[in-house]
């Protein structure tokens, strides 16, 4: 299978006054037609600005400078404003954060939702509306009719979220990106938006990208994961084997602080000491070995690439020295 | 909805009685007398009388407390009575509704232009932030604004010296549609096109960075939507608010402009007055630009629910 | 897994919130010109009389209505006198008034503001009501009823002190003249100030180091005085460079409408005003007080814009 989305050596950099501050150092990621795939990572890693850059979103002062992004063909790093219009939820659609602030508040959900159509498909008003109404019951909004006259803020959370899903797939995309979309919801709506993006994926065929910092979140949706640390990708496996099997030493890391039913009580939760660099402050080498406790000279001073790991699947890679080597063992 | 608009009505009704009370007290108890000053100015004249004056204020209401004669001003006005003119004599509503219609078509004018010519500049200017035209528009708003009326008119007429022919230095009033009224206009619309552009800019700024402009741009919704949209929608909630503002600016801008380009307005009566000590005309005229303001404000507060539709509703957090 | 401590360097040169303001204006080129243009004035305000060749009253009817020339580099006047001196002694009065004013007004506004934020109760809400008013009515309406209506006391009172001193300062108009001036503008002044300084007080009274003062047992007084107010200068700054400008081009409006500061003493305003008789004629009358009027006005706004972008940055940048 070709793959639909394949990014290469992407790198973003923030403009700053004291000059230009590395954010994304190289980032590798490929995604196939009908694959999910889950990156993770903590704040400040670069994962919603990789997504962002695909499609020309990146905010004021940041600007992709390097690598290429292979989409369905066409080259997005080098494509018109024009032509990313295009591409922009009719190829490639979105699902932000947080639907209180991702709509716009004076405008009628309905209106939003006809909008994305009349522009992505070229419906007429009257046409998108109906469609409108069709999407609101594909996402599971009870009364879609009368819901398309309701304003944002008129709508609980979980229904708000449902309504940017509803925007987001409305020109049928082939890709679609949803940049954390339960971070800012209750538990338990989170499961149902979780639940309702994997069934759509698997009515519409489309490829999914879920951005999120909660491993066991995205453990139920993903085929794949990517872990970004520090603006690159340090891990890349089947979901299965990133938990199975986790070589990259920040993702034990991460795994090991996850809470688990066989927790004794009470006992203290292991963290990674230490912070991510700063942009513009990269260690020379990998960028975690300042935090890293199997860290060997080499890792100071070369940047570990992707890399399979011996013993494993080879589709699983892992950017270190010392733990791609040796595989699951060390 | 109605409800709305009615409860804003009974609130607002008291406090412009409370306004006027306020000036009215000022006239009242610091202009002291009317009778009195008119005789005052000749201490050492023969009709200096006290028992004249006395005989006169009596008869003229002025001996009662200030509420009452608060009281009988009011019903007085509300049957379009402000008194007479202690200068000429001449009814103080006649003056007024001759000069009235200048200032009014004058400001409404110059409020019209404002928005037609602020409004896009500060989003042009907003829209490319830091780039040479936002520095631009937002470095001759600053100038605008800083430049009084007076200042403005006479430098402009100046500099106008040069291009225009000997003798067209437009003075006087020609209408509405005459091109005396160009000068006029544009000056007293400096400061409030100022104003405007530096709202309307900031507010573009921020309504740029939020979330929905991104989801409206994720969705493929081409650049000038966005803009028309998007963002001038909740540009002009902050924007209007500041109609009140405008007001007071226009109405001080206008006693100027009026001066200077010889307009037959309220803004020359009103100097007139002062120079001649002419209370009732005084009071009157500000009591009429205070109401204007307060009006512009409860206008305001009306059209926010139209603007905003999170105002009227409870459940409408945010703000 | 706890690796080794982690030190990510950060720029640890010392700075305080004063000095990031500083550094963040003088890169507002702008604010840099109109603090200069400022310096100026207030030098030219201090020295200006040593400066001026000619002393601003002296006429000389042989020279009247020059054009500038060499001698008189901004020209001579219907009565002979040198506009740049008539200029230069202007930029003294307006300077005067203007820091006068907004000193009163600013002095009345902080310490009403302090007291209605920090009590609150009936104060509060009355003088939220007289702010509401006079804010409600045109600045200039309103000063020309207060004038007026200040006329006629200060008259009296001033005849009554002259029967009793037989003291010649009392009949001074231009003395009442600049008390009424004075007085008005003023009055309209200080309630931006006090709304200002009231709505700090309100936001800081809450925040958990005033709780930490309380719970220390200290008086509302000093709590007042040495954690609120200090907190609430910087709102205060870009508000006063604002009032300062708007009170010089208030003092020369009301001299242009002749309330003012009146001949034979020079203020912009009235030299304007006469400018505005003969400008046909002779255009350098209008455009010498007109124009450094116009300079020092916008100045003043570069420069109040300018802190208020370094006072509070915004995201942006």
């Amino acid at each position: 299978m070709t793959a639909l989305l394949d990014i290469n050596g992407l790198t973003i950099d923030i403009d700053r006054d004291s000059g230009p501050a590395r954010v994304v150092d190289g980032i590798d990621l490929s995604i196939l037609e009908g694959e999910s795939l889950g990156i993770v990572g903590e704040s400040g890693c670069g994962k919603s600005l990789t997504m962002l850059s695909l499609v020309g979103l990146l905010p004021n002062r940041i600007r992709a400078t390097g690598g290429t992004a292979h989409f369905a063909g066409r080259e997005l790093l080098r494509l018109s404003p024009a032509e990313l219009r295009k591409i922009r939820g009719a190829q490639i659609g979105f699902i932000f954060q947080d639907p209180m602030t991702s709509l716009n508040p004076v405008m009628r959900i309905g209106d939003q939702i006809a909008e994305a159509l009349i522009y992505q498909t070229g419906l007429d008003k009257p046409a998108a509306m109906a469609k409108a109404g069709d999407l609101l019951e594909l996402v599971g909004i009870p009364s879609p009719r009368e819901r398309l006259m309701a304003y944002p803020h008129e709508l609980s959370g979980g229904m708000r979220q449902r309504v940017m899903i509803a925007i987001g797939l409305a020109g049928s995309p082939r890709l679609l990106i949803a940049d954390e979309p339960t971070t800012a919801l209750d538990v338990t709506i989170q499961a149902q938006i979780v639940d309702l993006v994997r069934d759509l994926k698997d009515r519409l065929g489309m490829s999914v990208v879920w951005i999120t910092h909660d491993l066991a979140l995205i453990a139920g949706l993903a085929d794949r994961i990517a872990v970004l640390y520090a603006g690159t990708v340090v891990e890349d496996a089947p979901v299965d084997l990133i938990f199975e099997r986790p070589t990259h030493p920040y993702t034990r890391g991460l795994l090991a602080s996850l809470p688990t039913l066989t927790d004794r009580p009470m006992s203290r939760l292991p963290s990674i000491g230490g912070t991510p660099p700063e942009p513009g402050r990269r260690p020379a080498g990998c960028p975690f070995a300042p935090r890293c406790t199997l860290a060997v000279a080499a890792c100071q001073t070369e940047v570990p690439r992707l890399r399979p790991v011996a013993g494993s699947d080879p589709r699983h890679r892992a950017a270190c020295f010392v733990t791609a080597k040796e595989g699951a063992a060390a | 909805m109605i409800l709305y608009i009615l409860r804003r009505l009974l609130l607002w009704i008291p406090s412009v009685i409370l306004v006027m009370l306020g000036v009215y007290a000022l006239a009242f108890y610091g202009a002291g007398d009317p009778i009195k000053l008119i005789f005052l100015r000749a201490p050492g004249d023969v009709a200096y009388d006290p028992v004249k004056i006395e005989a006169i204020r009596e008869q003229a209401g002025l001996n009662q407390p200030f509420l009452v004669q608060f009281g009988n001003y009011l019903l007085n006005l509300v049957q379009g009575n402000f008194g007479n003119s202690l200068f000429s004599g001449r009814s103080v509503w006649a003056m007024i509704s001759a000069a009235a219609p200048v200032s009014f078509l004058l400001g409404l004018m110059a409020m019209i232009v404002t928005a037609l010519v602020a409004i896009p500049l500060g989003m042009i200017a907003g829209m490319n932030q830091n780039s040479r035209i936002d520095y631009l528009i937002l470095g001759s708003a600053v100038t605008l604004w800083a430049i009084p009326a007076y200042v403005a008119g006479p430098l402009l007429m100046v500099m106008l010296l040069a291009i225009l022919p000997d003798g067209a230095v437009p003075y006087g009033w020609g209408g509405l549609f005459s091109v005396k009224i160009i000068l006029p206009l544009i000056v007293l619309s400096f400061q409030p096109i100022a104003l405007i552009i530096r709202q309307t800019r900031a507010a573009v700024i921020d309504v740029m960075t939020e979330d929905f402009v991104r989801t409206a741009r994720a969705k493929g919704v081409p650049e000038h939507v966005v803009a028309l949209r998007h963002i001038l929608r909740p540009v002009l909630t902050p924007v209007v608010t500041q109609l009140g503002l405008i007001m007071i600016t226009i109405v001080n801008g206008a006693i100027f402009v009026e001066l200077v380009f010889g307009l037959p307005g309220l803004g020359r009566l009103t100097v007139q007055a002062l120079i001649n000590s002419d209370y009732p005309v005084i009071l009157a005229v500000t009591l009429i630009g205070s109401f204007l303001v307060m009006a512009s404000n409860l206008l305001v507060d009306l059209l926010y629910p139209v603007l905003d539709p999170r105002a009227t509703d409870p459940k409408g957090a945010r703000l | 897994m706890t690796a080794g401590p982690v030190i990510t360097p950060t720029d640890d040169r010392p700075t305080s919130l004063w000095k990031d303001a500083w550094r963040r204006l003088r890169r507002n080129r702008l604010a840099v010109a109109g603090l200069a243009i400022l310096m100026l004035l207030i030098f030219v305000a201090a020295f200006g009389p040593w400066l001026t060749p000619y002393d601003f009253l002296s006429q000389n009817l042989d020279a009247r209505n020059l054009p500038p020339s060499l001698a008189h580099p901004f020209g001579t006047d219907d009565l002979g006198r040198d506009v740049l001196s008539r200029v230069i002694y202007g930029a003294r009065t307006a300077f005067l008034v203007a820091v006068l004013v907004t000193a009163v007004a600013l002095f009345i506004g902080v310490v009403l503001g302090a007291i209605a934020g920090f009590y609150g109760g009936r104060f509060d809400k009355a003088l939220m009501w007289v702010t509401d008013m006079t804010m409600s009515v045109p600045q200039l309406l309103l000063v020309v009823v207060i004038n007026a209506s200040l006329k006629q006391p200060i008259t009296l009172w001033m005849e009554a002190r002259y029967m009793e001193t037989m003291n010649p300062i009392y009949r001074n108009s231009a003395i009442i003249d600049f008390v009424l001036v004075f007085g008005s503008m003023a009055l309209i002044s200080w309630p931006p100030y006090a709304r200002l300084v009231r709505a700090q007080v309100l936001s800081i009274r809450n925040r958990p180091y005033v709780t930490a003062a309380r719970a220390l047992g200290l008086t509302n007084r000093i709590i007042l005085m040495r954690y609120i107010l200090p907190n609430a200068v910087g709102p205060l700054i870009v508000a006063v460079s604002a009032g300062l400008g708007t009170a010089m081009v208030l003092e020369s409006a009301f001299s242009f409408l002749g309330i003012g500061v009146n001949p034979p003493t020079p203020s912009w305003g009235n030299m304007i005003s006469d400018g505005l008789r003969v400008w046909t004629n002779y255009p350098h009358l209008l455009l010498a007080p007109a124009a450094v009027l116009a300079i020092v006005t916008v100045a003043f706004n570069f420069l109040g814009d300018g802190l208020n972008d370094a006072l509070n940055p915004k995201g942006q940048k």
